[in-house]
């Protein structure tokens, strides 16, 4: 230090340099070593604790886990509740929220159970529907529950046309049937002669006096061509995921009242 | 006691098979209120096997689509079968229980699916496909609940169980003296 001060700006710094130039190798290889060692007894120090530690992180992943699912099912609760609610805007009939309680318990039909009954303000024959298509008809009511037939079942009939109701021709009926199982249901009676593709979308066109019309039904996945003799053959996916059902709507729809025809036959008298 | 045993099971039954397709489809094809009525069947209590059929049939078929009686039917009639036919052979044998599972399920599928057909309201599944699954299943699990079962109604089944075997005995023993 002496040098040092006598002699600031001249050889001395000279020699500091080729001092430090030799130096540092070692230094810095000596201070990755006392580093490593270091932080080697470091950690077996600190190994003490981190079984502890690493317990509490199990349980708190575990919980984030179970918080994150419970988000994810409250997100697709409320999108199918969305759905739902925006059926009501579009077809402007009031609905009943309901949930699906039971399934069928035999394995011969395609039946749910929901949580509404006539005590509030369900009767047969109403429709059921998700936010993204037909679900089926109330066939039983009870006061705090009813039980619903899927529109895959064989006897579940609706009124259905290929495209938009209005703007197409291709009128026919749905239903299901029992060696297709419950994904796919069945349309009949559509024209030969109409144009009917794949992936058009089939709605519901009110004819049936059970569901209103321009609901969704589904998409057609399937179409074996018929003739001008002949029907076409179309299947149908459901829009409704009809074996992961949750919340459903009734819809308080009462199909407007048909006029009976008049018998006026020879033979019959007439009513006074 | 027994009645009590046999209600509170014949009860348990029926929840689960109302409940547990909520959980996994594929868990409905095991007919648990048939395994309990087999079970009955096989004690030899003709009644009780009859009554238990009717009860638990009746009560599913409440919560079902199909029409209501059909499964009631089907399950007393299954529980008579397997009661005379109980009667007329042994069958305490637990290996001899599986195939006689096997065949209460298919004979109660057959009755039901006839009547539902019959009445005009065909099933809305494939007959031999959902049949073939059901017995795979009832059979399977129900061989297990069976065993359970046994061991629930214990007292009366060991009974039945130490005549047999003294009965047994007896012939064995009284066999050589009626020859001498």
């Amino acid at each position: 230090m002496a040098v040092d001060a006598r002699d600031a700006g001249g050889e001395q710094k000279v020699l500091r340099i080729w001092t430090q130039t030799f130096a540092s190798p070692l230094q810095s290889a000596s201070s990755k070593v006392s580093g490593a060692t270091g932080g080697f007894f470091q950690q077996i120090w600190n190994f003490r604790g981190t079984a502890q530690e690493n317990e509490q992180l199990k349980e708190r992943l575990a919980k984030a886990e179970l918080e994150l699912n419970a988000a994810r099912q409250a997100t697709a609760e409320n999108e199918r509740l969305k759905g739902l609610l925006n059926l009501h805007e579009q077809t402007n009939i009031q609905s009943i929220p309901a949930r699906v309680i039971a399934r069928d318990p035999s394995v011969w039909f395609n039946t749910i159970t929901i949580d509404r009954g006539s005590s509030a303000g369900v009767t047969v024959n109403m429709p059921v529907v998700t936010g993204t298509g037909v679900v089926g008809r109330v066939i039983t009511v009870s006061p705090w529950a009813s039980q619903v037939m899927l529109i895959t079942d064989e006897k579940a009939g609706a009124g259905a046309v290929v495209g938009q109701l209005g703007q197409s021709g291709a009128l026919g009926s749905v239903r299901g049937r029992a060696d297709l199982g419950v994904g796919v249901i069945e349309m009949r009676y559509v024209s030969g002669l109409e144009q009917v593709e794949v992936g058009d979308n089939v709605m519901t066109t009110g004819q049936d006096g059970i569901y209103p019309p321009g609901l969704n039904i589904g998409k057609v996945v399937d179409v074996k061509k018929g003739t001008a003799t002949q029907a076409h053959q179309i299947l149908i996916q459901p829009g409704a995921q009809l074996d992961h059902l949750e919340e459903v709507a009734v819809l308080l729809y009462h199909p407007p009242q048909r006029s009976t025809p008049q018998q006026n036959s020879p033979n019959t008298e007439r009513s006074r | 006691m027994s009645q009590l045993k046999i209600a509170a099971v014949l009860l348990i039954s029926i929840v689960l098979q109302l409940s547990l397709r909520a959980v996994w489809k594929p868990l409905a094809y095991i007919d648990f209120p048939l395994v309990v009525v087999v079970y009955i069947a096989l004690q030899r209590d003709a009644w009780q096997a009859l009554v238990v059929g009717t009860l638990a049939g009746l009560i599913v078929d409440s919560q079902s689509g199909g029409l209501i009686g059909a499964g009631g039917f089907s399950k007393t009639l299954t529980a008579y079968i397997i009661f005379f036919a109980a009667t007329k052979v042994n069958l305490e044998n637990p290996l001899l229980r599986i195939p006689v599972l096997g065949a209460a399920t298919v004979v109660d599928s057959l009755i039901y699916v006839f009547w539902h057909r019959l009445l005009g309201s065909p099933p809305g599944v494939p007959l031999v496909q959902t049949m073939s699954y059901k017995l795979i299943a009832t059979t399977v699990v129900g061989t297990v609940v069976l065993y359970m079962l046994d061991a629930v109604m214990s007292n009366e089944s060991a009974q039945r169980r130490q005549f047999a075997t003294r009965r047994r005995v007896a012939r064995r023993s009284t066999g050589p003296l009626r020859r001498r």
